[in-house]
C-alpha cells in the first residue's frame, strides 16, 4: 500500500513536473509590457502586485508567500497565446490576461485548456469570462453595459434628465456595450425619451455633421450619451462642445481622468462612472491610501479608474483561494461563484456559475465642472442586468 | 435653411481638410512619380513636435504654449523641413528606380518616422490645447459653427489662391508646373531638378503641418497614427482627382468631404455605421466612368 501511494506521488509529480514548487502559490502575468495596450495592462498589474505584497507581509495565501511570474503579450494575438503558454510552463496557479478581451483571450484560452484559473485585468465585454474563453476565466472589471445604465438612470433620477441623444462610436465592442446598457435602462424610465441617435468612427477626424444632426433638434437634449472612448472620445466632446451644445454629457468609464482635459479647457456639465476616484475625494478612505501607496510604488498616481480592477482581481482570487483551502482551479471557481455581494475596496462584487462579470455594481458619478472633476453621487443600477441581454 | 447652410459648411470644413493633405501627395507626385505614404506620418510629427518628449499620460507642452504667431510658422517649418530631410536623405537616392519602389521607400520612411514618435512619447495618444481660441462657436446666417470649421475654409481657400499664384507667377511656380508636364524635358530646358523636387517636398510638408494644426487643435488629441486616415483620404482624392493633376485633387478632397457629410446625413441610423463604405462606393462609381481621374494630369499619361 505504501508503495503504491509513493508510485502515485512519483506519478503525480512527474505529471506536472511544474507544480513540484508546494512552498509558494503563483501568479503568472501574460500581459502587455510593450505596445499599445501596455498603457492599460501596467496601471492595473501595478494594482494588483500591490494587493500581493499586503497579503504577502501578511503572511501569504495559505501560509504560503505568493510569487509572480510574466511574460510579455507584445500587443499581439499570436504572442499573447505563448505568453499564456509561457507562464502556465512556470507553474502559474493563477493566470492573468491583457485588459482587452479580444488581447487577453488567447491567453486565457491557453489557461482554460489547461483548466487553470484565469482573469482579464479589467476587460468589460462579456465574452471576457464563460461566454467567451470558458467556466474558469472572470475578469476583474465591471460589464460596460453597466456603466451605460448606470449613466442613464443616474442622470434620470437625480438630474431630472427625460431627453436624450444617443451618440454612438461604432470602432469597439466596449463602446457598443455602453450604449446597449444605456438601450436596456431607457424603456424602463418612464416618461424618458431618446429624441436622437447617430454613429460616428473613432478616428473621424470630424463629427461636424452628427453635431448637425443634434443642433437640428428643435429643443438641445437634456442629456447626450456619448458611448465612445480614447483617444476619439477627445476629439468628439471637444467638438460637441465647440459647437456650442450645453447638455449634460454622459460617458463610460473608458473616459475618466483629467490626464486629457487640457484639450477641452474649462470642461463643464461632464459625468463619468468610475469604480473608484483617482482624485484624492473618494468617500471610502482607504481607497485614498491606496493611491499613496500606488503612488509610492509606482511614482506616480493612478491616471484612471482602470488600476483598480487589478486590486480587485487579486482581492477576491485570494479570498477564494483562502476559503477553497487550496489552489486547486475547480476549487476556488466554486468559491468565486459563492460570492454574493463580496465587499472590496471598489465596491461588492458577485460571480454566479452563468456571469463571471459584473452586471450590476456600484459606481461613483465623477462630474467635471469648469475643468474640475470631482466625485458628486454614488450609483448602483435598480437591477442586475439579464444575461439575456447582454448576449444579444 | 440655417440647417442646410450648416451641412453645407460641414463638407466644405471637412473638404477643406482633405483638398490641403490631397495637395500635398499631388505636388510631390506631379514632379517625381511619387506617391509620398509618409505624408500621414508627416502630419502626425508635427503635432508631436509641439510636446516634450515623454511617456507619461500627461502630455508635456513644449513649443504648444508659443503664441499663435511663432506657434503656426514653427508647425509649418517643422512640417517642411521633415520633408525636405527625408528628400535629401531617402528619396534622393531612389531617383531613378521605378515608381512602386519608391512607394515602397515611402511606407518605410512613414514606418520610421511613426516608431521614432512611439519611442519618444509611447503609443499613448496625448491631450493638447492648441490655439483653444479656435473652439469657439460663431454664427453666421443662422448657422452656428465652431470658429476653427470657419478658418478651416478660409485658410485653405487662401492656400490655394496662394499656390494657384506661386505656381503661375514665380519663376519657380513655372518650373515645378513644367516638371510636373515633363520632368525630363524639364531638365532639358534647364529648370534645376533637384531644387525643383526639393521645393515640392518642402510645400508639401509645409500643408502638412498646417493639417496637423487644423487636425490638432479640431481634435485635441496627439496619437502616432492620427494621420493615417486622412493620408488615406488624400490617396484617394489624388487618385480620383487624375494622379497629378493638383487642381483635380483639391476638387476630389471637396468631393470626398461632401460625399462624406452628406452621406452621416441622409443615411438611416443603422446604414450610418456603414457611412465609408457608400463613400467608396461613391469612389468606385467615379473610377468606372471616368478611371482617368477626373481631371486627368497631361504630363500623367503614357506617351507612344
Amino acid at each position: 500500500m505504501k508503495r503504491l501511494t509513493v508510485t502515485l506521488c512519483l506519478a503525480a509529480a512527474l505529471a506536472s513536473p511544474a507544480r513540484a514548487d508546494d512552498d509558494k502559490i503563483i501568479v503568472g502575468f501574460a500581459t502587455a509590457a510593450t505596445g499599445f495596450m501596455q498603457a492599460y495592462d501596467k496601471p492595473a498589474e501595478d494594482a494588483a502586485m500591490i494587493r500581493i505584497k499586503e497579503i504577502n507581509e501578511a503572511g501569504g495565501l495559505l501560509g504560503k508567500q505568493i510569487e509572480v511570474v510574466t511574460a510579455d503579450t507584445k500587443t499581439d494575438r499570436a504572442e499573447g497565446a505563448k505568453a499564456g503558454l509561457s507562464v502556465i510552463d512556470a507553474g502559474a496557479d493563477l493566470v492573468v490576461v491583457s485588459c482587452d478581451y479580444d488581447f487577453g483571450s488567447p491567453a486565457a484560452l491557453a489557461a482554460e485548456s489547461s483548466g487553470l484559473v484565469s482573469f482579464f485585468l479589467c476587460a468589460e465585454s462579456i465574452k471576457a469570462g464563460i461566454q467567451g474563453v470558458g467556466p474558469h476565466s472572470f475578469s476583474a472589471s465591471v460589464l460596460a453595459a453597466v456603466q451605460g445604465a448606470t449613466m442613464a438612470q443616474w442622470s434620470y433620477e437625480k438630474k431630472g434628465a427625460r431627453s436624450y441623444y444617443r451618440l454612438l462610436d461604432t470602432w469597439t465592442e466596449y463602446n457598443k456595450g455602453i450604449c446597449d446598457g444605456f438601450d436596456w435602462m431607457l424603456p424602463q424610465l418612464a416618461d424618458a425619451k431618446l429624441v436622437g441617435e447617430d454613429t460616428f468612427l473613432n478616428e473621424d477626424a470630424s463629427i461636424a455633421a452628427q453635431i448637425t444632426r443634434i443642433k437640428a433638434l428643435p429643443q438641445e437634449p437634456d442629456a447626450i450619451m456619448l458611448c465612445t472612448m480614447m483617444p476619439g472620445a477627445v476629439s468628439a466632446i471637444k467638438q460637441i462642445r465647440a459647437a456650442g451644445i450645453n447638455s449634460m454629457i454622459l460617458n463610460g468609464s473608458g473616459v475618466d481622468g483629467s490626464y486629457w482635459l487640457s484639450a477641452v479647457p474649462d470642461l463643464s456639465n461632464f459625468f463619468v462612472p468610475v469604480q473608484g476616484s483617482v482624485y484624492g475625494d473618494d468617500p471610502n478612505p482607504a481607497v485614498t491610501a491606496f493611491n499613496a501607496k500606488y503612488k509610492e510604488a509606482t511614482g506616480g498616481d493612478p491616471s484612471t479608474q482602470y488600476t483598480y480592477p487589478g486590486y480587485v482581481m487579486i482581492d477576491v482570487w485570494a479570498k477564494a483561494v483562502e476559503r477553497a483551502g487550496t489552489t486547486d482551479a475547480d476549487a476556488v471557481v466554486a468559491e468565486l461563484e459563492k460570492m454574493n455581494a463580496e465587499p472590496t475596496l471598489f465596491g461588492p462584487r458577485t460571480f454566479t456559475p452563468e456571469l463571471h462579470h459584473q452586471n450590476q455594481a456600484r459606481y461613483l458619478i465623477v462630474e467635471t465642472k469648469a475643468g474640475k472633476p470631482g466625485v458628486v453621487d454614488e450609483w448602483t443600477i435598480s437591477a442586475p442586468i439579464p444575461v439575456a441581454d447582454l448576449m444579444k | 435653411m440655417g440647417s442646410l447652410l450648416q451641412v453645407v459648411f460641414d463638407a466644405l470644413a471637412l473638404g477643406s481638410l482633405y483638398a490641403l493633405a490631397a495637395l500635398g501627395i499631388a505636388l510631390i507626385f506631379g514632379v517625381m512619380r511619387l506617391v509620398n505614404f509618409a505624408h500621414g506620418d508627416v502630419i502626425a510629427f508635427c503635432v508631436f513636435a509641439l510636446l516634450w518628449p515623454s511617456t507619461d499620460a500627461v502630455a508635456v507642452v513644449f513649443a504648444g504654449n508659443l503664441p499663435w504667431f511663432l506657434l503656426i510658422p514653427l508647425v509649418l517649418a517643422v512640417g517642411a523641413a521633415l520633408s525636405v530631410l527625408s528628400e535629401l536623405v531617402v528619396f534622393r537616392r531612389f531617383r531613378r528606380a521605378n515608381p512602386a519602389t519608391m512607394m515602397i521607400a515611402s511606407f518605410a520612411l512613414g514606418f520610421v518616422i511613426r516608431y521614432f514618435l512611439l519611442m519618444l512619447y509611447s503609443s499613448r495618444p496625448k491631450s493638447i490645447s492648441l490655439l483653444p481660441a479656435l473652439s469657439q462657436p460663431i454664427e453666421i446666417f443662422g448657422a452656428r459653427i465652431p470658429l476653427l470649421q470657419l478658418i478651416t475654409i478660409l485658410v485653405t481657400i487662401a492656400v490655394l489662391f496662394g499656390l494657384t499664384a506661386f505656381l503661375r507667377r514665380t519663376r519657380f511656380g513655372l518650373e515645378m508646373r513644367a516638371a510636373a508636364e515633363n520632368f525630363t524635358m524639364a531638365r532639358m530646358l534647364g529648370v534645376r531638378a533637384n531644387r525643383v523636387i526639393m521645393g515640392a517636398f518642402a510645400l508639401s510638408g509645409a500643408l502638412a503641418g498646417a493639417i496637423a494644426l487644423i487636425l490638432g487643435s479640431q481634435t485635441g488629441t496627439a496619437n502616432i497614427t492620427m494621420g493615417a486616415n486622412v493620408m488615406l483620404m488624400a490617396f484617394i482624392a489624388t487618385v480620383i482627382g487624375g494622379m497629378g493633376s493638383l487642381a483635380g485633387a483639391v476638387i476630389a478632397g471637396f468631393l470626398l468631404g461632401s460625399i462624406a457629410t452628406v452621406m452621416q446625413v441622409i443615411l438611416p441610423p443603422d446604414a450610418r455605421a456603414f457611412r465609408d463604405a457608400f463613400v467608396y462606393g461613391a469612389v468606385i462609381l467615379v473610377l468606372i466612368f471616368r478611371p482617368q481621374g477626373l481631371l486627368s494630369a497631361r504630363g500623367a499619361k503614357e506617351r507612344v
